[in-house]
């Protein structure tokens, strides 16, 4: 068997050497420990012995060149083997030269390679250079400079403590709306609690960050919820954050808040004739009363007897509010990918019928076309929900913390009911109060109800 | 049943009775034995258990470190005192390179378990080349433990850990702490490594530091707590290994932390720390973790500079009113 | 050019043939074993640094047989001759050196840093002169065990090797003295090949004519002697290792060589001539103990044949242990940090070698 002899490691770094000069030529005889050739390395020139006893018969790799270490650079026939027959058969193509390719490389000018591989182009320095069309709408050069909401808060540029975003988010605060009081207007834990303390939360099913899926601009969202489609299929929809808000908030408010309904019938006969009388009346001026802008007069002025209605859970204690702020809440067009908010009237007690009409008239329509500020879904006291102009009989709705209470509302329909001992046909309307047993009991919201059917079936103490 | 008596004699009480168990235990360092210890440690230890087991050497450190890495190898037990651990550096070698890696470089076959010890820190206007913080240099190296005892009580609790430990232990006292005094149980006691303590909670910010400075850290805390800032003070007591989940633990409740660390703050303990806090503890920070080190200068001679460049109370309460924003 | 008392010549020339075939076999089987290193270096299976202790071979084998099998021994990084001479089985030497799971460190130490605790011997060290202070501990640790720990008069030996470059370290002067101070019985045998890597002894050291000056600084009895042959390191040995262990007290040694090779594997050894390495290849301690052997011992031709043949097998055999030996698991990163367990690390587990040497 013949013996290859390799280009040997002669230092820890070296990873090719060069032949300086053979001390040995084919068909010498050589003896282990002789130095054959002397090999440049990376630190310095050095013997290299053959570790065998036997006959070169082949060198394969010439003075002054470099090959890697490892190559066979020349072949030694065993000293019971024949040399003539080891050097027929070895079949070993001169090894690559590593230095050959390497200058080539080297030699090819660059400014051929360059006037090839770029297409004739006038200077052109990269900060000029057109961005993707698609990012960058061809519209007033201020708008380009609007950085993405990359985390949801708004230009990137908002400073926020890390504890801070976790503080805000439990509490559905948006940090946007704090006045940060770190350096660089950082919002800390701090400014974060002082909200909470001021009962700056805001009451919405939604936070205001949900925002960020109402474009300003009316755009058809994407999705199924557009086009119905003409046959059924499994469809995997991904939540909008207004679907993961609410999924978040309602499943809290019903795994944490004791939750009990008590459900009364209401006779609507005097309301739905004062309410006609009255839009006969004012339809010169534009004014329609809705029986919901009936129901937040109703039950705002009997949080006057029932302040307690009026609270929310704190934990520790119960905090009733100075302000009557009734939420309604406001199912939201499918267009604009669905979902509901709540409204805020602020000061429902202290309001007018055509008051709240109107400013009811106008939440409704801003949350469904631009959406709703902050301000304009914070700090409600009591919720009403109404799904009476769908035709519904009655339903429960889930308390929209941190109110103890919510209302639902079902239709006003037609009924045969008992009045003054006789059956006739009467308008009934049917509403569940949901309540948070932490703060109200039964027999409160039992009174509450008494004192709400009082001035829905005697609803001219509502003019007053 | 527990008496007040001094770190140096907590100290003393350690080794004596660890080599009352273990023949194997021995002291060796410059005047441990004939002068009674440079700083008076090892008083007595000679007429106890004589110069074999108590043995002076020459000023030698390369030497006697290097020869108890050799006994250590064989099964023995060494504890190395350095009159300073400044000194240390000039045995390096035998500390860094011999005694942290044998049991590595030789997969596992000779242990080196050994007490380095002696006082580490500023001792008082001793200059710039007798005024070494060791910790962060040293700590940087795998295979060592590190433990720094804070007052009487874990001085000795740990020094007798220290001694059954099977690997080299960087045991650091401090010249400044030799004379306090502390209560220590009769009965035997150790304290483990990898365990923190808190020598004072509270819930508005985490103060983590070893040895000397703590004592300034507690003065700080005093001084915050009449302006409302209660601080949680952690005594990290080992920084190898180091009981990070006490920090953490700590940082989650008051959302600030402050790491004091008497050495330098380039590639420091203390910087360790503060990256390990922010690592975990991201969601739970107010502000970045501050840290309060020795100036990055020389230690200077001078008593008005070299009080201005350790770590002090003074520098403790700056930081953490203006981590907390209270600045 | 060595200077010891002339009563002792002919110690090793009392020695039954077994014994003084066993020192021709160490050296061969040292030789075989350094040229096959070599080649699997330049062949880039053994990585890092790899120096080769050709030419050497008599000082470690005449030492070592010196020495009881229990006295703790340490040298330098220069350490593959030691651990075969104390009786490593070159199959954990090899693998060692290609990093697998099977060397005597579980490929954790390399060529610079062979550890046998079966065989007592502390270690390969790296760093030059390191290890002088650790083999004074290892006295000391022998020592402290008998007279402390046993309560008998101490009975041990060390035996630390060290090049001619270590004297210029401190930590060579500081082990002396304190072995000097604490009469602590260690013998520091400085293998003299000439050169601290590419400078000579001369250009080095002071008294670099009579290094055993060193010694008698420190009050430690000091000898020089041809570590070209065999039986004389054995004739200066034996004496002064038996007065250590007699006396408790430390002695050091200077024993003539020469190494064949370069420093290290990328040592092109241009600061030396081809006539010097010739003419002390010409008093090669291999062929002397044969020559020997031959013409006082019965000892043929065909015999060193055989022998040679049989180191050549047992290298061949330990280099295809090796092969067949795999690196260590990526787990083994871990492990051996620290004695115990705790953090990320993974504690300590014994070496093949030593699983296996409790087997036997």
């Amino acid at each position: 068997m013949s013996i290859e002899i390799t280009m040997p490691r002669l230092s820890d770094t070296m990873e090719q050497g060069t032949i300086i000069k053979w001390n040995a030529k084919e068909g010498d005889a050589v003896s282990a420990g002789d130095a054959v050739a002397d090999i440049e390395t990376d630190k310095a020139t050095m013997e290299m012995q053959v570790y065998d006893d036997g006959t070169i018969v082949k060198i394969l790799v010439a003075e002054g060149d470099t090959v890697e270490v490892g190559t066979v650079i020349a072949v030694m026939a065993e000293e019971d083997e024949d040399p003539a027959e080891v050097a027929a058969s070895v079949n070993v193509q001169p090894a690559a030269q590593t230095t050959q390719p390497k200058q080539a490389a080297a030699d090819a000018g660059p400014d051929e390679t360059v006037q090839t591989e770029t297409p004739v182009q006038p200077v052109m320095p990269a900060a000029q250079e057109p961005a993707p069309a698609e990012t960058v709408p061809p519209v007033g050069a201020a708008q380009q400079i609007v950085a993405p909401a990359t985390d949801g808060v708004g230009d990137g540029r908002l400073r926020v403590s890390p504890v801070a975003r976790r503080l805000a988010e439990a509490h559905d605060i948006d940090v946007r709306t704090l006045q940060g009081s770190g350096p660089g207007g950082r919002v800390v834990k701090r400014d974060v609690l002082r909200a909470v303390d001021a009962g700056a939360e805001t009451a919405a099913a939604i936070p205001p960050s949900a925002k960020a899926v109402v474009p300003a601009t009316p755009v058809l969202l994407p999705g199924p919820i557009v086009q119905a489609p003409t046959v059924l299929q499994d469809q995997i929809v991904p939540l909008s954050n207004m679907r993961q808000i609410i999924a978040r908030r309602l499943v809290e408010a019903t795994t944490t808040i004791p939750h009990y309904q008590v459900t009364v019938s209401f006779d609507m006969e005097k309301l739905l004739e004062l309410r006609t009388t009255l839009n006969e009346q004012l339809a010169e001026q534009g004014v329609k009363l809705s029986v919901n802008d009936f129901l937040v007069r109703c039950c705002a002025l009997a949080m006057y007897q029932h302040p307690e209605f009026n609270a929310s859970w704190g934990g520790d204690h119960v905090k009733i509010h100075g302000e009557v702020n009734i939420g309604i809440a406001i199912s939201l067009p499918v267009e604009r990918g669905g979902g509901l908010v709540v409204a805020t009237l602020r000061n429902a007690d202290q309001k007018s019928l055509r008051a709240i009409s109107l400013e009811t008239k106008l939440l409704a329509e801003k949350a469904r076309t631009r959406g709703l500020s902050i301000d304009e879904m914070a700090d409600t006291t009591f919720t009403i929900s109404n799904l009476g102009m769908f035709g519904v009989d009655h339903f429960t709705a889930i308390i929209n913390p941190p109110n103890s209470a919510i209302l639902a509302v079902g239709a006003a329909l037609q009924k045969p009911v008992v009045r003054d001992g006789e059956l006739t046909i009467g308008y009934e309307m049917a509403a569940t109060l949901s309540l948070d047993h932490r703060v109200i009991d039964g027999a409160m919201a039992a009174q509450y109800l008494r004192t709400l059917k009082g001035l829905i079936e005697n609803p001219a103490t509502l003019l007053v | 049943m527990s008496r007040q008596i001094e770190y140096r004699d907590a100290l003393r009480e350690a080794m004596s009775e660890e080599m009352r168990r273990d023949p194997r235990v021995f002291l060796m360092g410059e005047e441990v034995a004939q002068y009674n210890g440079a700083y008076k440690v090892s008083r007595g230890m000679l007429e106890e258990f004589g110069p074999q087991r108590v043995v002076d050497t020459p000023i030698s450190e390369t030497g006697f470190t290097g020869l108890a890495v050799g006994a250590a190898m064989m099964g023995l037990r060494p504890i190395i005192e350095f009159m300073s651990w400044s000194f240390s550096l000039v045995a390096a070698d035998q500390i860094l390179n011999n005694a942290p890696k044998m049991l590595y470089m030789s997969g596992g076959q000779f242990g080196c378990p050994i007490v380095f010890r002696g006082n580490n820190g500023a001792g008082g206007q001793l200059g710039s080349t007798h005024s070494w913080c060791v910790e962060s240099l040293y700590a940087n190296v795998p295979g060592l433990k590190m433990a720094i005892p804070f007052d009487p009580y874990d001085a000795k609790g740990l020094l007798k850990t220290a001694v059954r430990d099977d690997n080299p232990v960087f045991f650091l006292e401090s010249e400044r702490l030799l004379s306090v005094k502390g209560e220590v149980p009769e009965e035997e006691y150790l304290v483990p490594f990898q365990q923190a303590l808190i020598r004072r909670p509270g819930a508005d910010c985490t103060i983590v530091s070893f040895g000397r400075p703590l004592y300034f850290c507690l003065e700080a805390a005093q001084a915050l707590a009449e302006d409302g800032i209660e601080c949680e003070v952690i005594d990290g007591r080992t920084i190898r290994p180091l009981d990070i989940e006490t920090i953490v633990e700590s940082v989650r409740k008051t959302n600030y932390c402050v790491v004091v660390d008497q050495s330098w703050p380039f590639a420091s303990v203390g910087a360790e720390i503060a990256s390990q806090v922010h690592e975990r503890c991201f969601d739970d920070l107010d502000n970045h973790v501050a840290r309060v080190h020795a100036d990055d200068v020389p230690p200077p001679y001078a008593y008005n500079l070299e009080q201005e460049m350790l770590p002090n109370a003074r520098k403790i309460c700056e930081a953490v009113r203006s981590v907390t924003y209270n600045a | 050019m060595t200077t010891r008392p002339a009563a002792d010549e002919n110690l090793a020339a009392k020695l039954p043939d077994e014994t003084l075939r066993k020192w021709l076999r160490d050296m061969l089987l040292i030789r075989e074993f350094e040229v096959r290193t070599m080649q699997a270096y330049q062949n880039r299976l053994i990585g890092g640094f790899c120096h080769i202790y050709v030419g050497q071979e008599a000082v470690a084998v005449g030492a070592l047989a010196a020495l009881e099998p229990t006295d703790p021994i340490i040298t330098a990084y220069r350490d593959h001759g030691h651990a075969l001479a104390r009786g490593m089985d070159p199959k954990y030497c090899m693998a060692e050196m290609f990093g697998r799971i099977g060397g005597c460190a579980k490929g954790k130490g390399g060529s610079m840093h062979m550890f046998d605790k079966p065989h007592h011997m502390y270690g390969g060290h790296g760093i030059v002169g390191a290890q002088c202070p650790l083999a004074a501990g290892l006295a000391f640790a022998r020592k402290y065990t008998d007279e402390v720990i046993e309560n008998r008069a101490s009975t041990g030996v060390a035996m630390c090797f060290l090049g001619d470059g270590a004297l210029n370290q401190g930590a060579f002067h500081e082990a002396m003295n304190l072995a000097g101070v604490l009469h602590l019985p260690v013998i520091y045998v400085v293998e003299n090949n000439g050169y601290a890597m590419g400078t000579s002894v001369a250009r080095g050291t002071t008294m670099a004519h009579e290094l055993t000056a060193k010694a008698a600084a420190y009050g430690i009895d000091a000898t020089s002697l041809d570590g070209m042959d065999v039986m004389e390191v054995y004739n200066g040995m034996k004496p002064i290792v038996d007065r250590c262990r007699r006396s408790v007290q430390p002695a050091f040694v200077e024993a003539r060589t020469y190494r064949y090779k370069g420093h290290s594997m990328s040592d092109p050894r241009k600061y030396r001539t081809k006539d010097e390495e010739q003419q002390y290849e010409a008093q090669d301690p291999i062929e002397k103990l044969a020559g020997f052997l031959m013409s006082e011992r019965k000892f043929a031709e065909a015999d060193y044949d055989s022998l040679a043949k049989a180191v050549r097998t047992q290298v061949r055999e330990a280099r295809q242990w090796t092969d067949l030996s795999p690196p260590p698991d990526i787990e083994e990163l871990y492990t051996d940090v620290y004695a115990d367990a705790w953090g990320p690390y993974h504690g300590t587990s014994l070496p093949l070698m030593m699983k296996d040497t409790q087997q036997e």
